[in-house]
């Protein structure tokens, strides 16, 4: 549905895009992850058309962004960073003019725009003034006019910006609710809110993709991956000598707690050893009160990899200098 | 095409929530009724306005651009031109469109208040009509030409107040430069017949007589092809920085 070969973007001296490809797949939700000025909105505006890349091509459904711009660009519904809108018009008079430019004939506009600001949470809104409404608000109405149209692709850079709790959790589920019918991209630096949309995650960092995958994925891929805590009443020292000889353990930290010994247990290859080191607890007859697997979150894998990025960054710049 | 349309009617609705549209439509009539007032409407004057046209194509240098400052550079400002440049249409179809919306404002300023008077000179005398339509014409095709370059200008810069100016320094080289130069002693006669051809105010001197000529027709068309297709061009490199 999407597909990006080899973008590159230059400003000037800056590389803000530096060999991008990706493919994404109709019908599903794809998140860019990655820290501000990572190239995120630089590569959302180049599928959409805004700019053209330095070299490299994007294609929609298809269609070439910058040789079809006309067939590209009514497949998409967009909302631009910081939902510019116009102030002094109407929420249904602006549905309406989106409407227009996207050519949709008056009974099919009528229609949709009822059916969007019902979907939005609009309803109520829909003679208000655009420059009267609160901040989540304004984001429905960027919302709704990139749905209007029922476009295939729906390309939205940062929708929960500035958000309150409620709101995100609205439109994560107006998201969730459009996946299959549609094929989304999600730009963020929002790290929670990714992990519980997205079916996949893109990590960008410096113009470049430095990691890419399901969420679960990912989070195995973390440096040491997965850990094992595990809470006996045993010496640390039998504990740190019976675990530390198991198989596929890599190491074993151990910390006393009374007659209590805290274990943590770093599996060789991100395995998942709970069962192994159970039976271990059983056979020993060690009283055990806690087992539990700790995975790294989403966000230290996501700041481990984009330091790592950018230390290559200030090296290639000093290189290059 | 109703794209095009889509956006001249967006622009127009727009252009009468700003007050600044007000303010211009008020600033016109007053100077207008002071010019006609003053130069035209005198026991004895012949009932016509022409002297009324010729002060009022000074008029338009400085309200035209105050109309079409903000007609791309608000766009640029406030981030809306995003959303505008990736709907399936064409750069052109935005500044024509634009344009065209001014001008429907353009056309109700100029209008109304030479409606009215018209009414005072019939009222009062029996006017001839033919000199004051063609002075009409001429006068909408004048501000048409303005607002052509006010789109430009307003094409290549954010800030308003660069676009207004802007406007006006390009208009004085029409109108000012174009007076002064082919008068120089350094200019031979067939450059200074050339550049005198380029001029705003003898090409509108035409009309305010009463001849339609196709060539003026061709200067003022030309003039807003030309500069629309820069600011199409403007709105083009955009893209590209």
């Amino acid at each position: 549905m999407i597909k990006a070969r080899n973008l590159v973007k230059w400003f000037g001296p800056t590389l803000a895009v530096d060999h991008l490809s990706f493919t994404i797949d109709a019908g599903r939700i794809v998140g860019f992850l990655g820290p501000n000025g990572a190239g995120k909105s630089t590569t959302l505006r180049i599928l959409t058309g805004f700019i053209p890349p330095t070299s490299g091509q994007a294609t929609i459904a298809g269609f070439d962004a910058m040789k079809q711009p006309a067939e590209a660009r009514s497949r998409i519904g967009y909302l631009p960073e910081s939902t510019p809108l116009y102030g002094e018009m109407r929420v249904e008079e602006y549905l309406d003019y989106r409407g227009r430019l996207m050519k949709m004939p008056r009974d099919d506009r009528r229609k949709r725009i009822g059916v969007v600001c019902d979907r939005c949470g609009l309803a109520h809104l829909r003679r208000r003034l655009v420059g009267q409404l609160s901040k989540g608000n304004r984001q429905r109405v960027g919302i709704a006019q990139a749905l209007l149209h029922n476009p295939k692709v729906l390309i939205l850079d940062e929708p929960t910006a500035g958000l309150d709790p409620t709101q995100i959790t609205h439109v994560r589920q107006l998201i969730r609710d459009l996946k299959g019918s549609h094929t989304i991209l999600i730009s963020s630096h929002i790290l929670p809110e990714i992990e519980k949309t997205a079916d996949d995650v893109v990590i960008i960092a410096g113009g470049r993709i430095v990691a890419q995958g399901t969420p679960d994925e990912l989070r195995e891929n973390v440096a040491g991956g997965s850990q094992v805590v595990v809470e006996v009443k045993a010496s640390a020292e039998s504990v740190r000598n019976v675990f530390t000889r198991a198989a596929s353990v890599d190491r074993v930290e151990v910390t006393a707690d009374g007659p209590w010994s805290r274990a943590t247990v770093t599996p060789r290859d991100g395995q998942d050893i709970r069962e192994s080191l159970g039976s271990i607890v059983a056979s020993n007859g060690w009283t055990i009160r806690e087992m539990s697997r700790h995975t790294r979150s989403l966000e230290e894998y996501f700041i481990e990899i984009t330091a790592r990025q950018d230390q290559a960054g200030t090296v290639a710049e000093a290189g290059a200098a | 095409m109703t794209q095009t349309i889509a956006i001249a009617r967006r622009e127009l609705t727009s252009l009468f929530c700003s007050p600044i549209a007000y303010v211009v439509l008020g600033l016109f009539g007053l100077g207008l009724a002071l010019i006609f007032f003053g130069f035209s409407f005198a026991p004895g004057m012949p009932a016509e306005l022409r002297d009324t046209y010729t002060w009022t194509v000074w008029l338009l240098i400085f309200l035209v651009p105050a109309i079409s400052m903000r007609l791309v550079s608000e766009e640029l400002r406030s981030g809306t031109i995003e959303p505008l440049m990736t709907a399936p249409l064409s750069d052109a179809q935005v500044i024509v469109g634009k344009w065209i919306g001014a001008m429907g404002f353009v056309l109700a300023l100029l209008i109304l208040p030479t409606v009215v008077l018209m009414i005072v000179l019939e009222s009062n005398a029996s006017p001839d009509y033919g000199p004051m339509l063609t002075g009409l014409l001429g006068l909408i095709l004048v501000a048409g030409f303005y607002l052509s370059i006010g789109t430009f200008a307003s094409a290549v810069t954010r800030n308003q107040i660069i676009a207004f100016l802007l406007t006006i320094f390009i208009i004085s080289l029409f109108t000012l430069a174009l007076y002064f130069l082919p008068r120089a002693s350094f200019v031979s006669p067939d450059l200074s017949k050339a550049l005198s051809y380029m001029n705003v105010n003898n090409q509108f001197e035409d009309f305010s007589k009463g001849l339609i000529d196709t060539g003026n027709f061709v200067y003022f068309f030309s003039g807003i092809a030309l500069f629309l297709f820069f600011a199409i061009k403007a709105l083009e490199v955009r893209r590209w920085w």
